[in-house]
């Protein structure tokens, strides 16, 4: 152990990907989490299979190290995690010098909040032409898309990590063609004007009415088609579903399944009340729901651009809903009356998302702020459900 | 009594407690130290730290601005006896 841990030991560490592969195989890891009391019952790792952590605070090494040892679990492999991996590192450097084996989750909770999992939701099999993939960045329940059709791919909603997205499709042999966003994104700063910028590629976002939108997209109509690599494979059809703001869309790939960005998630729908106008867009996402959801086949495939926790990942690890189950199950489809539902809804949604006013600005085209304060907003999993399943608790002083 | 400053600026967690703990184990009773940060997650570390530690006690903590615009977070720590 150095003297002063001013500067931060080299350790043992692992990555956020394969800490979550491992945690989702049901491997026995036991997380140590080094985070104050606040972070750590504020936001967690969780995997798609119930996670065992302990937490004991890095600066109880830092002020009673024998005590904080001892209360260590041994015999078991273990992790240790923080908020940015710093503290961490500190603590598996004391740890090993006990002589107890641990390694450092590289980066902490800001990596794991950054990380991305493509999963393939359809094709790659014979006879399908097109492929379907969904980016799931675990760590705060968004949702992206990419869509590839030969040497042509779609990338929708993409978050901020751009290389990812760029270097999957490059893998593929393809290239972007055009970036979408269902919508002004509330939880976190869209991926979607950069990345086009860097392919090269069209952006499309309908802001709507009520938002100042001051980037330059390419507009596109509702019905629009956008045909990849000549069309024969797949297309993507813009289907415009006002509610949870005025300008949201949803795309239909092909002709099974339906990005619905935050109009309909597998569990709830999209809360309306983000833009100070919750009866009006309350209304218009009843409408959305009731007229051009519900036109849609019971076989539709449900793909949302956010999830409310672990248990919504599938067995086959994509976050989807059959359209016909939805109709039954998500709760706020069973209201019958306009009225009814915006009453429900009102009375449902928690508190907004952190730093969100400051996040729609920069979705809307205002400078971002340095790369640090984007990832201090982003922290903690999103709130874009009615009723998601768990809200960060307020934290003054989040990173 | 003495009031002594320690900057930590730009320093990301663990750095700023573990200076902090390491002037607090040299000075007198009774005496400041004044910790400037710049990373928000100090303001819960801090507190944190200061229930668990046997010779800090926290005295205040509040947000500012320093000379060059950036946001910081100030913890005035005493020393126990």
């Amino acid at each position: 152990m150095s003297e002063t841990h001013e500067t931060l030991p080299e350790v043992p560490g692992v990555e956020v990907g394969d800490l979550l592969d491992r945690l989702d195989r049901g491997e026995d890891l036991v997380i140590l989490d080094v985070r104050n009391d606040e972070e750590a019952g504020a936001w967690k790792l969780e995997g798609r299979r119930p996670v065992t952590a302990v937490h004991v605070p890095y600066f109880d090494f830092i002020e009673d190290t024998e005590g904080a040892l001892a209360k260590v679990p041994r015999g078991r492999e273990l992790v240790a995690l923080c908020a940015q991996g710093g503290s961490s590192a500190m603590v598996v450097d004391m740890l090993r010098e006990a002589g107890v084996p641990a390694r450092n989750v590289k980066g902490g909770m800001v990596a794991y909040g950054e990380y991305l999992q493509p999963v393939r939701v359809a094709g790659g099999t014979e006879g399908e032409r097109f492929e379907l993939w969904q980016f799931n960045r675990r760590g705060k329940g968004c949702l992206s898309y990419v869509v590839l059709s030969g040497a042509e791919a779609v990338v929708v909603d993409p978050s901020r990590a751009l290389d990812r997205y760029l270097e999957f499709v490059r893998a593929r042999g393809a290239r972007i063609v055009q970036v979408l966003d269902t919508h002004i994104q509330a939880d976190h700063v869209s991926g979607g004007p950069a990345l086009a910028a860097r392919a090269g590629a069209p952006y499309f976002v309908d802001a709507g009415q009520g938002f100042d939108l001051k980037l330059t997209v390419t507009p596109l109509p509702d019905g629009e088609v956008i045909r990849l690599d000549g069309g024969a494979a797949v297309q993507l059809r813009l289907l415009a579903t006002p509610g949870h703001t005025p300008g949201s869309t949803s795309y239909l790939v092909g002709d099974r399944h339906l990005l619905t960005g935050d109009t309909l998630f597998v569990s709830s729908v999209g809360r309306p009340d983000l833009g100070g106008h919750v009866v009006k867009w309350g209304r218009a996402l009843f409408r959305t729901l009731h007229e051009r959801i519900a036109a849609l086949p019971d076989d539709t495939v449900v793909l949302p651009a956010h999830y409310s926790g672990a248990a919504e990942i599938g067995p086959d690890g994509v976050v989807a809903g059959r359209l016909g189950d939805l109709r039954k199950s998500v709760p706020e489809m069973q209201i019958a009356t306009e009225d009814e539902f915006v009453a429900a809804v009102r009375a449902a949604v928690g508190k907004p998302p952190d730093s969100y006013a400051e996040i729609i600005k920069v979705n809307l085209g205002a400078p971002p702020p340095p790369e640090e304060k984007v990832t201090e907003w982003e922290l903690g999993r999103n709130q874009c459900a009615v009723a998601a399943q768990k809200a960060k608790a307020a934290v003054p002083g989040a990173r | 009594m003495e009031t002594r400053k320690l900057d930590v600026r730009g320093a990301k967690c663990p750095i700023p407690v573990v200076k902090a703990k390491k002037a607090i184990d040299t000075m007198a009773p009774g005496d400041v130290l004044e910790v400037t940060a710049t990373d928000p997650g100090s303001m819960p570390d801090f507190v944190g730290w200061a229930k668990t530690s046997k010779l800090a006690v926290l005295k205040e903590q509040r947000r500012d601005t320093d000379e060059t615009g950036r946001e910081v977070f100030i913890h005035v720590i005493e020393r126990k006896a």
